[in-house]
This record gives structure tokens, sequence and C-alpha cells, in this order.
């Protein structure tokens, strides 16, 4: 049998292509990013010159990054809503009854459509004469005629919030098969015992399945709010920035590939990245291993 | 007398309470049955519900795409049904945008991506999962640390380096920044975690290399966690579309997700139907490879959340 100093040799071996790659797509992003966002980078010549924390100066007092901030803040707002909505929709599909199969593959559907592709779609239901003002028409919720069409991604009090639905709409068949996932891995003994000793479906949800599936919780919860603080694509798909909907990674975009400002860009990039950290750190201290 | 009286009064109340008492026990079986199958039509009617949510734009783009008489695309609900159908718009697509280009771009592109990403995974969670090395659980961390890093961010420094690399415009450009990730990564160490040392070392005593016990013994094994992995790749490189819509700029080296996109909010824009048809014929080869390896998918995650 070999010694251990053999295994070593082999294992960075077998290491090397993702160590390799990451490190160049990865991980040397990150402290490039930190060294272009110290600079004042020229695309022409390829150089750097120390600033003097300059970018980070500029951001700190431009309204239009603080707005970006803002909103990119209150995109959370969709991540207990996704969370609450995917566990109990993975824990309908749970059920062994016929065309749960059906079920699962309908609600994945968004999932596996390219969000430029589905952006195209939902552009023509948030139309002013669209499939939402027929809705709420028909049900009589907003006015008839055209009191009641609602330009829903142009008007700046709303469109945040018409992008963050159908984040929700595209994002929870992704995050219903993780938790269902771990639901099959609860053994079915525990909740018939629980039926047994009377235990109705509302307590049966909070005291056996969210305790049992915490750790795909948390697993959730902490994509699910990367994914928020980096909203973006939807934005670019849907409205453009317009409508007060600008966020802070369509501020980076924008500042790198239309002002061609990579260092600007970069520093504003690092504020979004701490963000990240830090909100990622506090959900680990709160759903993280405790006893 | 009254006491024979008596009994057969306290025999015939028992008797009617025994009967009132088995009614009383059908009636609680019926209502308990009752309520199971009104539980059972609620759920049911939720699982409709949403399943309307997640389709309904999908039911409208094909009902309209298939129309070729395109005057009730905007009258609701009538537009949820087709209006004399026909194939016309669907012909239209391929004559009117490159679609048969942008979907063999898609194909390339798709194709080496899986490729790559289960090679670099599969050899990568080896030794994390089985071998013991010096740097092991720092290496892990630090690649695990990366899913919490907003990647868009990594867009301008990877830009610049492809410039260096002459790799700008060009189909490895567009997907090499993916081939190496955590979740693949931590996939199918996580499978390979569940794998009986047993197995291992028996191969060992045979005199097997580190390479054949993982491409004989590993890999075989845990094949539903490398098929869940090929599908979520697919369905990740098929879509793609930040990247390659900075990276690529010859418009006959776009993927389906970028090039329809560009046309039809560019040129196209002015026809729905036109619009709606392409959009089918694009999620349409996703839809088609989810329906005949869905059932792989739930199985092979099962491990990466446990």
């Amino acid at each position: 049998m070999k010694n251990s100093s053999s295994y070593t040799a082999i294992a960075y071996l077998f290491l090397a292509p993702a160590l390799i790659l990451m490190g160049i797509f990865t991980f040397w992003p990150v402290g490039y990013n930190t060294y272009l966002a110290f600079n004042n980078y020229s695309i022409a010549e390829g150089t750097a010159t120390w600033n003097n924390f300059e970018h980070f100066k500029y951001i700190a007092q431009e309204e239009l990054f603080h707005n970006a901030l803002k909103n990119s803040l209150l995109y959370l707002l969709v991540v207990p809503v996704i969370q609450i909505a995917a566990l109990v929709v993975a824990k309908l599909v749970n059920n062994k009854l016929p065309g749960m199969t059906f079920f699962r593959a309908a609600y994945y559907i968004p999932v596996i459509t390219a969000i430029s592709i589905a952006g195209v779609v939902w552009a023509n239901v948030y139309k002013y004469d669209g499939m939402l003002t027929w809705l709420l028409q028909a049900l009589h919720l907003v006015p008839q005629g055209p009191d009641g069409q609602i330009d829903w991604l142009g008007n700046p009090d709303i469109a945040l919030y018409m992008v963050m639905l159908f984040t929700f709409w595209k994002g929870i068949g992704y995050y219903m098969v993780l938790y269902l996932a771990g639901l099959q891995a609860i053994p079915g003994e525990v909740e018939e015992a629980a039926i047994l000793d009377g235990a109705n479906a509302w307590d049966r949800f909070w005291k056996i399945t969210v305790p049992m599936v915490k750790p795909t919780i948390l697993l959730c919860t902490l994509l699910s709010t990367i994914a928020a603080i980096r909203a973006f694509q939807e934005i670019i798909v849907l409205t453009k920035g317009q409508a007060d909907t600008y966020t802070a990674l369509y501020y980076v975009f924008d500042q790198a590939f239309r002002n061609y400002n990579f260092g600007r860009g970069a520093a504003a990039g690092l504020v979004v990245t701490f963000f990240c950290l830090m909100l990622s750190a506090i959900q680990f201290r709160f759903f993280g291993e405790k006893k | 007398m009254s006491a024979s009286h008596s009994a057969e009064k306290v025999l015939s109340s028992s008797a009617k309470d025994s009967a009132a008492s088995k009614k009383r026990s059908r009636n609680m079986a019926n209502s308990r049955k009752a309520q199971r199958a009104l539980a059972l039509a609620g759920q049911y009617a939720g699982l409709i519900a949403f399943a309307i949510f997640t389709c309904f734009p999908f039911v409208w783009a094909l009902a309209v795409g298939l129309s070729t008489d395109p005057s009730n695309t905007w009258l609701f609900p009538r537009s949820f049904w087709p209006t004399e159908p026909g194939l016309m718009w669907f012909e239209r697509v391929f004559t009117e945008m490159p679609f048969l280009k942008y979907l063999k771009n898609s194909t390339v592109m798709s194709f080496w991506t899986i490729v790559s990403v289960v090679v670099i995974s599969v050899l990568a969670a080896y030794p994390l999962a089985r071998l013991k090395f010096p740097g092991r659980n720092l290496i892990f961390v630090a690649i695990i640390a990366t899913l919490m890093l907003p990647s868009e961010v990594n867009i301008i420094p990877n830009f610049i380096t492809l410039k260096h690399l002459g790799l700008l415009d060009s189909y490895w450009g567009a997907i090499i920044p993916n081939f190496a990730g955590a979740f693949g990564i931590f996939l199918m160490k996580q499978a390979f975690e569940q794998i009986p040392q047993d197995l291992i070392d028996a191969a060992r005593v045979d005199g097997a290399t580190e390479l054949q016990i993982l491409w004989r013994v590993m890999v075989p094994v845990s094949a539903p966690s490398i098929a869940a992995l090929s599908i979520f790749t697919l369905v990740n490189a098929w879509n793609d579309y930040l990247w390659p819509s900075i990276v690529i700029t010859t418009r006959d080296k776009l993927p389906l997700a970028v090039g329809v996109f560009n046309d039809l909010t560019g040129p196209f824009a002015v026809s729905t139907s036109l619009v709606m048809a392409a959009i089918v014929l694009t999620v349409l080869p996703v839809l088609i490879f989810f329906a005949f390896t869905q059932r792989y998918f739930i199985s092979g995650l099962d491990g990466a959340v446990k």
C-alpha cells in the first residue's frame, strides 16, 4: 500500500484542472477587482494607476449608486416569500399521489427557460393591455377600460415589485427541487406518528418538516439571498433599469461596459461582494449549526 | 317484577346506546372520510392553480405562435387558444433569423461545457472525498466559499483576462469560465463519500491505480449524480445569457438565448406572433430533454442536500 505522500501528489494532480480554472476565472477576479477598485484603469494602454480611494469617494456620494444599492437591498423581500412558497410546494408534490411527476415538471419549466426568453414573454404579461391587466379587470380588482390599464413595468412605484414577481416565478421550481431532495430524506414514520398523536397539518409543518429540512433551508436561503443582491439579468431583460429598477450590479455593468470606467465598476462590485459576504455571515449565525 | 322491568330498561337503553354510538362512529368515519376527500381536493386545487401560474406564459406563447391569424393576440382569454392554427410563423422563424445557426452554436457550447464540467468535477471531487492530503480542508472551504460571491462581479476581470488570452468573440471564451465550479465539485464529493471504503480497498489490493479506481469503481456507482450534474449543467449552459452576450460579438457565433433575444427585441419586435413562435422553438429542445431525463434529476440531487 502507498504511503500518504504519494496520495498528496496524486490528489493535487486530480485537483489541478479545477484549481487552475477556478484560479484564473474565480479567485483571480476577486483579487484583480480589489486592485482595479483602487486604481484608474486605462483600457487602451492596459495600465492602472493608484488613485487614493477616488472611486469609493465618488460612489459614496453618488445618488445613482445609492439608489441602485437601495433597490438591490429592497430585492431581498423576495427571499422569504420564495422560500416559504417553495417549501410548501415541495411538501405538496412530495406526496405519493397520482400526477405528482407532472406537477413537479410543470413547476420546473420556468427554471429551464433562458432568462432572456422568459423575459420577452413576461414583457407581454406586463404590457398595459396585457395578461395581468386582463386578469385583474376580469376579477374586478382594477377599473375596467383604459382607466385600469396599468403600465406595470413603467410605473416607478411598482416596477421593481413586478420584476420580483418574475424572479419568484422563475426561481421557485429550483428551490422546490432542492427542498424535495431534502424532504425525501425524512423517514415517513415520523410524520405518521405525529398524525396518530393528533397533530394537525400546520403543527406538523412547523414542528417536523421545518426542523428536519433545516440544512436545506439554510442552503436555499443563502443561495436566494445572494441571487437577490445580484438581481440584474431579470432587470436587463425586463426594464433595462428604467422606472426605478436600477440595481447595484446594473450600475457595475454600466460603469464598466458603457462608461468604460472599469475601476469605478470594480469598486461598486466590491461593495456588492461585501454585502453578499455580510448577509451570508449573518445567516450562518442565525440558521447555522446551533444547539 | 320491578327489578326485571328496570333490568329490561337498562338492557334496552344500553342497546339503544350502542346503536347510537355505532351510528356516531359511522358518522365520524364518514365525516373523517369527507374531510380527507376535501383536503385532497384542496391539495389538487392548489397544485393545479400553481401549475397554471408557472405555465400560462408558455401556453399563451404557443397559442399565439400557432395562430396564423394574429388578430386575437391581445384578446383574453380567447388568445390562450390558437385562431386558425397553422405553422406559418414557425416556418418564418427559420427563414427570417439564423435560427439553425444559433441552435448549432448552443449545442456545441453546451456539449463541451457538460464534458468539461463533469470531467473536472469528478477529478477534483475524488481526492476531496476519499484521499487524505495536506490542505484538503482549506481547498474545500475555498471552493465552497465561492458560492457566496456574486459571480457577475467577475465579469470585468474575466473580460480583461480573455482579451489577453485572445479568446474574445470565440466559443471557448464564452464557456471556459463555467468549466470549474463549486456546485459540480460539491455534488460529486457528496456522491463519492457515500461509496463504501471496502470497494476502494479491494481495488487497491488488486493493484489498481487511483485513476483506475476513480474510473472503474467510483464513476459507475455514482452514475445518478453524474446524470443530475449533466442535466443541471446543460440547462445552465443552454440558458446562459449575460456572459456570452458580452464575449461574443459576431452574430453567427451567438447561442440561442442571446441571438434570439437580440433579434426578438430588435428587428422582429413588431410581430408578436413571430416572436412567440421563436420562443416556443427555443424552449422546446430543453423541454424535451428534460422530460426524458427528469426522473434522474431529483434522485441524483438527493445526496447534495443531506
